[in-house]
């Protein structure tokens, strides 16, 4: 079954139980939202996204009003794009203005509508000197609630998908305040510093503290990659400037994940330019050398240090190590333990050689989520 | 790192003393906390932390909770004195020449010992004793700010004695209050008391709604919303249990009608829940009672306890198988509890926001139930309707709106108070025949009706009948007060004091009352201290128009109903020509 409504002027039939957003957005007309999001259950307390109704006495907020037959939606018309701008205008008057250093500039959901409603930025009001600017000590999400506008998507991401309940709603009126457990630290409050907070919020006002200063969207090319730290398979893009990785974001397409990741997927990346970090196979040097394991470790010992090699090398050197092994004790005494950041291919033949190559059901895997 | 900063610590001893009595339901979060303030560290972060631990829930919702409600205190407190600045108050203070550059909290505290935290409060309902003030749990008042210190000694005054109705009133609900004792179910009874509920049990529940439907009782909180029909609504809702809420939140400035229904007989309230709570099918109620009316929750659990022991209240009623429990419910000082999805909110232990609607109340109310919310006063006419039958209530008017309800009169007039009067009563009538006129060399300035999300009128709205549907013609009704103010009240600093009100009350959840109340204050600030301009002006208009369109809920719409009347009907003092006064 489906109802009559009449929409920017135009007569559609849409199936009824849809919010007057979902209708917009199939009809590509495009309602600015910023407390809104597909992922989290809708609060309306932007009011952004007011539309007019037809012989309403209020303007509705689309993104939690369902259509009715015979409605008569209008969501650009003059009253609404008034309403729209004096609107943005209250959230700026108490909000930095300053894009020049946010780290959010370039795909600020807020920056987006102030210039699209092209808005002046009120003479009055605090113009965000209220909090602390980095208040958390958090070492992956700075924290600036000064930008913040109170959508309270942080505050349901972090409950509704980590199920963490971190953040939260304070005080009331004017000094409504984003916090943390008891006006705590994050880690405090029990973070385990996901960053979903950070991927929802349509502002600057979290922001991943590893990226600051390092590249903002128009200087970066997404990268769409699978996270290499285990089973699951999440996806998400690399933030790459100038060929080098400066951050994580959540790619909402991704099958697997949608926008959540966990702290390693997210931060965890400082390890690809890490000077520790191995890129070539080492051995041993008397492996090298085809001597015999000398009986006792000895660091200091030249024959126990570890030295760069080939691909070839190492491999052969693993063979025949492997071969003597099975040869004197059997193929039980080999263990294999794959990995995560193998593909399921990969895993696939090592699942083969283990049996019927080696000959032993030793064999297991990393993943354990 | 994780690990290091969340070390688990053990709910102390003392903590979990004060919560013995309650269940470990996030519903008693208000109550815990408040019986947690009266620790030697108060409501620190630990402490509200612990409570949080002990209802299983995260510590942000027992700090946002903490801190939404004005009455809940995150510092250590001996003492504290609530300071009204409510507008009646305000003018009270002003017209005494109490006209200071420092403001009346500074004031206060230098005079005051100092184990006492002065702090203001909006509209404490007292305004009938304004200037008034809460002595910790103790209402006070008429009081000026030189002798404030003397409630520190326990100086109360005494709360206005209405037992002699005024020539004209036409008493139902306040009837007989010379001679009920509000502490003696045995008084009320034998003026009629439960009569009305014997009446009901007699008779269906279809039968009962029937006749409430039939008198066209209409709700007294303020929107007149049919009862009978919101109680058809909640009886043919099919989830079970049903709960009836009597609202009793009463924070709107210049209405105090509940605390003097309560003070004087409240066993009508009980009675009233009752028959409601037959008639929807329910059996579990709640009063949701303003934190400031502590006497008047005292005084209500005493009538609750009497009725039981009567058999009026609790199980299986006089033997007709209907069971009825009232629990009174304390608020913690927020307007906002007032309006009936927040209140739910509230009743529930949470920040009271209102919620989205629909579902409203009656489908989906307290705990995702059906739900009659309805004010005081509506459930205290129900008794005598039900008594007395629907024609009788529609014989008591000759106006198109039947019954009679509770006024309060306010401001330059007389006989400042509350009388009982039939509906169709114009503003002039309620100045001269009820409040006894204006005071000697008082001139009509400008009156505010309904309450202060009502409309500020001049004198060419003097002779408009009075009713839920006067709003049309500019002047409301609303939940029955009138604040009549002579010349020596600026309407610009009225009007700044009413903003004052909604920004200190506003949830905060939607942006256009969160900041538009918060801007329109200041400018009314500016506007009030300096020269008007247009721009100013036309700023206010603005932040009237989104607030009325785009609000969340009825606060951040009513606000508008004052700034425009104000700006309609006293163009030229809000206008850039305006002397300075
Ligand atoms: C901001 C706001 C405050 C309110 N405060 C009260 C109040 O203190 N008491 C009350 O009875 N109704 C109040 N109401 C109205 C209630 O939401 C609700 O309509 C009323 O309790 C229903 O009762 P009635 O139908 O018997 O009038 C308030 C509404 C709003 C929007
Ligand atoms: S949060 Fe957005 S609007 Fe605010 S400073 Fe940052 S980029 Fe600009
Ligand atoms: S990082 Fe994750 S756990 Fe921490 S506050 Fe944000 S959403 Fe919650
Ligand atoms: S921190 Fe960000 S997501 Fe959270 S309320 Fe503020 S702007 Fe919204
Ligand atoms: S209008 Fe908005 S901010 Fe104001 S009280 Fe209602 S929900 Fe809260
Ligand atoms: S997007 Fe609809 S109210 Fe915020």
């Amino acid at each position: 079954m489906t109802i009559n409504i009449t929409f920017n002027g135009k007569a559609i039939q849409v199936e009824p139980g849809q919010t007057i957003l979902q209708v917009a957005r199939q009809n590509e007309v495009n309602i600015p939202t910023l407390c809104y999001h597909k992922d989290l259950s809708p609060t309306g307390n932007c009011r952004m996204c007011v539309v007019e109704v037809k012989n309403w006495r209020f303007l509705q907020a689309a993104c939690v009003t369902q259509v009715t037959d015979g409605m008569e939606i209008e969501t650009h018309n003059e009253k609404v794009t008034k309403s729209r701008k004096l609107s943005l205008q209250l959230m700026l008057a108490n909000h930095p203005q300053d894009c020049l250093t946010c780290e959010a500039s370039g795909e600020c959901e807020l920056q987006d509508l102030a210039y699209e409603y092209k808005i002046e930025a009120p003479g009055w009001g605090t113009k965000g000197t209220r909090y602390t600017v980095d208040s958390d000590p958090n070492p992956f999400i700075r924290v600036d609630m000064n930008r913040c506008i109170l959508c309270r998507r942080c505050v349901q991401a972090c409950a509704e998908i980590q199920v963490r309940n971190v953040w939260g709603v304070a005080r009331r009126g004017i000094d409504e305040q984003i916090v943390a457990g008891a006006d705590t630290t994050m880690l405090e409050a029990h973070c385990e510093s996901c960053g979903q907070c950070v991927a929802y919020c349509p502002t600057g006002a979290l922001s991943n503290k590893m990226s600051y200063g390092k590249g903002r969207r128009h200087q970066i090319k997404k990268v769409p990659t699978i996270c290499t730290y285990c089973g699951v398979g999440c996806q998400f893009d690399f933030n790459v400037k100038n060929g080098r990785i400066i951050g994580v974001s959540s790619n909402p397409n991704s099958p697997v994940n949608g926008m959540a990741l966990c702290v390693k997927g997210r931060y965890g990346w400082d390890f690809i330019y890490h000077p520790d970090r191995l890129k070539k196979p080492m051995v041993r040097q008397y492996l090298l050398d085809g001597k015999t394991k000398p009986t006792h470790y000895d660091p200091k010992c030249p024959d126990w240090g570890w030295v760069e090699t080939d691909w070839e090398k190492a491999l052969d050197i693993t063979a025949k190590k492997l071969g003597q092994t099975i040869d004197s004790h059997g193929p039980n005494s080999v263990g294999v333990f794959t990995s995560a950041k193998c593909t399921n291919e990969e895993n696939y033949l090592m699942n083969k050689f283990s049996r019927q190559v080696i000959g032993t059901n030793n064999i297991d895997h990393c993943a354990r989520l | 790192m994780t690990n290091k900063t969340t070390r688990f610590k053990p709910i102390p001893q003392e903590i979990l003393e004060k919560s013995v009595e309650l269940s470990n339901s996030p519903e008693v979060l208000l109550e815990l906390l408040s019986n947690l303030q009266a620790l030697p560290e108060s409501l620190s972060r630990d402490n509200i932390t612990y409570a949080a631990r002990l209802l299983n829930i995260p510590a942000h919702h027992a700090y946002g909770v903490t801190t939404f409600y004005s009455m809940l205190s995150t510092e250590t407190r001996k003492n504290t004195l609530r300071i009204c600045d409510g507008p009646v108050c305000w003018i009270k203070r002003a017209s005494a020449e109490e006209k200071h550059t420092k403001n009346v909290v500074d004031l206060i505290s230098d005079t005051v010992p100092s184990e006492w935290t002065v702090e203001r409060s909006s509209c404490l309902g007292l305004c009938d004793r304004a200037p008034a003030i809460l002595v910790n749990d103790d209402q006070a008042g008429p009081i000026s700010i030189g002798e404030t210190k003397n409630a520190c000694q326990g100086w109360k005054g005494v709360p206005t004695d209405y037992s002699i109705p005024r020539p004209n009133e036409k008493r139902v609900m306040l009837a007989n209050t010379d001679q009920i004792d509000p502490n003696d179910i045995h008084s009320a009874i034998k003026f009629g008391g439960y009569l009305g509920l014997q009446t009901a049990l007699q008779l269906t529940p279809e039968e009962v709604i029937a006749i409430i439907e039939a008198s066209g009782l209409q709700g007294r909180g303020g929107a007149g919303f049919p009862v009978g029909r919101k109680w058809k609504f909640v009886s043919q809702a099919q989830i079970f249990p049903k709960y009836i809420i009597a609202n009793a939140d009463e924070s709107e400035p210049l209405i105090f009608k509940d605390r003097v229904l309560i003070d004087s007989n409240p066993h009508q309230l009980l009675e009233g829940m009752a028959i409601g709570g037959y008639a929807c099918g329910a059996s579990e109620a709640y009063i949701y009672i303003r934190g400031e009316y502590v006497s008047q929750a005292q005084r209500l659990k005493l009538a609750i306890k009497q009725a039981g022991e009567l058999g009026w209240l609790g199980d299986n009623i006089q033997g007709s198988g209907f069971s009825f429990h009232i629990h009174v419910h304390l608020g913690a000082g927020a307007y906002i509890c007032g309006e009936e999805t927040a209140l739910i909110e509230s009743l529930e232990g949470k920040r009271g926001e209102p919620r989205l609607r629909p579902p409203y109340p009656p489908t989906f109310g307290f705990r995702g139930h059906p739900t009659a919310v309805n004010n005081v006063e509506s459930f205290a006419a129900v008794p005598h309707i039900m008594k007395n039958g629907s024609d009788w209530w529609k014989s008591l008017s000759t106006y198109s709106v039947p019954g009679t309800k509770l006024y309060m009169i306010l401001g330059h007039v007389r006989k400042p108070g509350i009388f009982e009067a039939p509906f169709g009563l114009t503003l002039r009538q309620i100045i001269d025949d009820y409040g006894g006129g204006l005071q000697d060399g008082s001139s009509f300035h400008f009156a505010l009706t309904g309450g202060a999300a009502g409309t500020m009128v001049n004198s060419s709205m003097l002779d408009i009948p009075l009713d839920y549907s006067s709003s049309q013609k500019g002047i409301g009704l609303g939940a029955g007060a009138f604040l009549i103010c002579d010349n020596r009240v600026s309407s610009v600093a009225f009007l700044r004091e009413l903003l004052h009100f909604f920004a200190a009350e506003s949830c905060g959840k939607c942006t256009p009352c969160r900041v538009g109340t918060w801007r329109a204050y200041n400018l009314l600030c500016q506007m009030a201290d300096n020269e008007i301009t247009e721009p100013d002006i036309d700023e206010l208009k603005a932040l009237s128009e989104n607030m009325l369109l785009t609000s969340f809920c009825g606060l951040g719409q009513s606000v508008p109903i004052s700034i425009n009347s104000a700006l309609a009907n006293f163009a030229s003092e809000f206008s850039a020509s305006r002397k300075r006064d």
